[in-house]
């Protein structure tokens, strides 16, 4: 049963969702200034997620310049019946570190990662994550959606999320087998959808 | 319905984690079945709010404005692509066209022969620079590979010297703190030394000098003189410095060419020896004098005084005024 808070959570991120691809719209006409509104939404997430994963602030730094640029450049293809803008900048950017991450040698994981969390790139919903840039709903169920979720499904999930590891890895770093692994991170994943106010069956 | 293996899937899709086989055939599930491409979707959005929990600094400045600066060549591209051209057509423009396309045709015909086999080796060009490309990338892929391992290698060299060279700093350090304590007793115990060494010498000197007192030889003169029978004399020896004092009272004036002379009678010596010559106080006919002689004594059997010339005789000639027994 979702709760008021949910309700608002969920429309403030409908408003949020809706803007985005208003920006999106005006991007694909040449609008500029919609471009650098859309930047000030959405950069320092997409920036948090490629430094999380690839754990370097210059290649994070050319993750996101690539993903806007891409925005740029494809504005019109954007679908709104498939996602929000957010989730598609997510995706493209997603997409670029892990490849980055996978196309590094072996032995240079274990330190690029031991770096990233030595420096506190951690989630967890803190005073330094992006969630200052969501409204006071949102965060809020945001946060509470997180700490909802079983801990071994959040580190599941978080693992899968930002860690840019396959899922044989994933298994391995969670010390799980990885049938155990991938019914972790479905779990994990359909729970915070449910907690964010998404469908549920 | 969608069930619970074809959930695990799509939750692993939405996360960009499938692979093989099962990656390349679940867009066509997807594509068969709206809900379960919806659930992907409603999957993606949920995972992507996870990007706001991430701790992060905020991205560099500059990144704003070098996409901005991007953005802003982009359109000034644009708009210089969409400027219309408008000239002015004259008449016999259409006449130079056919002849420009007659002879162009001619010469693009060539052209085209000549582009096709330049293409064709361009072609070949390509191929060989991917080739050479991949190889440069497999070598330096191997390259990295190698570099990683020595780096790695070094890496655990350097944290075992740097674990001995922090054993060897502790070992220093407790052998500074006990080479400092070994200092300060070794200063305390030299100080005590010297303390013992100044007592030692102390009593060293106390004892010689209780040693000289008992070896001191003291004598009583007596007047030998009927007119000043009064007139007496002290005298002390020390053996050991070869020194002593005399001091006489009451003995009578001289003459201005007479002197007073001490004498000390050895038994070892032939003869008296000189103790050296002295005057009176006038007035109370006294004097006390230190005197050393010019051969050693080993022992005095007696001390005598005479009234010698002035300045002393070698050997006792004058009158004796005082002797000891």
């Amino acid at each position: 049963m979702k709760t008021d808070q949910t309700f608002d959570a969920a429309a403030a991120q409908a408003e949020r969702a809706h803007t985005d691809a208003d920006l999106l719209q005006r991007i694909a006409r040449d609008d500029r200034e919609a471009f650098a509104e859309l930047y000030d939404r959405l950069a320092r997430a997409l920036y948090a997620t490629a430094l999380r994963i690839v754990a370097d602030a210059t290649e994070a730094e050319d993750i996101v310049q690539d993903v806007f640029l891409s925005l740029w450049e494809k504005a019109s293809d954007f679908d709104p019946g498939r996602g929000t803008a957010f989730a598609w900048a997510l995706t493209l950017t997603r997409d670029r570190a892990v490849a980055r991450v996978r196309g590094r040698p072996r032995r240079a994981e274990a330190p690029a990662r031991a770096t990233a969390e030595e420096a506190g790139l951690k989630s967890g919903a803190g005073p330094d994550s992006a969630l200052r840039l969501l409204g006071k709903e949102h965060a809020g169920a945001l946060r509470a959606a997180v700490a909802s979720l079983p801990p071994e499904q959040r580190e599941a999930v978080e693992l899968a999320f930002f860690s840019g590891l396959a899922q044989p890895e994933i298994a391995a770093r969670l010390g799980e087998t990885p049938e155990t692994a991938r019914a972790r991170i479905r779990l994990g994943l359909l729970k915070l959808r449910e907690a964010l106010g998404g469908r549920h069956d | 319905m969608i069930d619970e293996p074809l959930e695990e899937l799509a939750a692993l899709h939405a996360l960009g984690l499938l692979e093989g086989e099962e990656l390349a055939s679940f867009p066509t599930k997807m594509g068969r079945d709206p809900e379960l491409a919806r659930l992907v979707d409603e999957l993606r959005e949920a995972g992507a709010q996870l990007a706001y929990t991430a701790h992060s600094p905020s991205p560099p400045r500059e990144l704003k404005e070098r996409l901005l600066e991007k953005v802003d060549t982009a359109l000034r591209f644009r708009a210089e692509q969409h400027q219309p051209r408008k000239l002015a057509a004259p008449a016999w423009l259409p006449w130079i066209v056919a002849a420009v396309l007659a002879v162009g045709g001619a010469w693009t015909g060539q052209l085209y022969l000549v582009s096709r086999s330049e293409s064709a080796m361009l072609r070949d060009q390509k191929i060989l620079a991917e080739y050479e490309l991949t190889s440069a990338r497999n070598q330096l892929r191997a390259e990295r590979l190698v570099i990683h391992h020595e780096v790695a290698t070094a890496t655990d060299q350097a944290g075992a010297v740097q674990r001995k060279l922090e054993a060897a700093e502790a070992q220093a350090g407790q052998a500074g703190l006990q080479l400092t304590a070994a200092q300060k007793l070794i200063a305390a115990r030299d100080l005590q030394l010297a303390m013992a060494n100044d007592r030692s010498a102390a009593l060293e000197a106390q004892a010689k000098h209780d040693a000289d007192l008992a070896n001191f030889q003291i004598v009583t003169l007596g007047s030998l003189l009927g007119s000043s029978p009064q007139a007496l004399g002290i005298a002390v020896w020390n053996p050991a410095r070869q020194e002593g004092i005399l001091k006489v009272e009451k003995l009578p004036a001289l003459a201005a060419d007479q002197d007073y002379q001490l004498w000390l009678s050895d038994p070892h010596a032939p003869a008296p020896v000189d103790g050296g010559v002295f005057s009176i106080d006038p007035e109370t006919g006294g004097a006390r004098i230190i005197f050393k002689t010019d051969k050693p004594i080993r022992s005095i059997a007696r001390f005598a005084v005479s009234v010698e010339k002035k300045g002393g005789a070698p050997a006792a000639e004058g009158l004796m005024v005082l002797q000891s027994k």
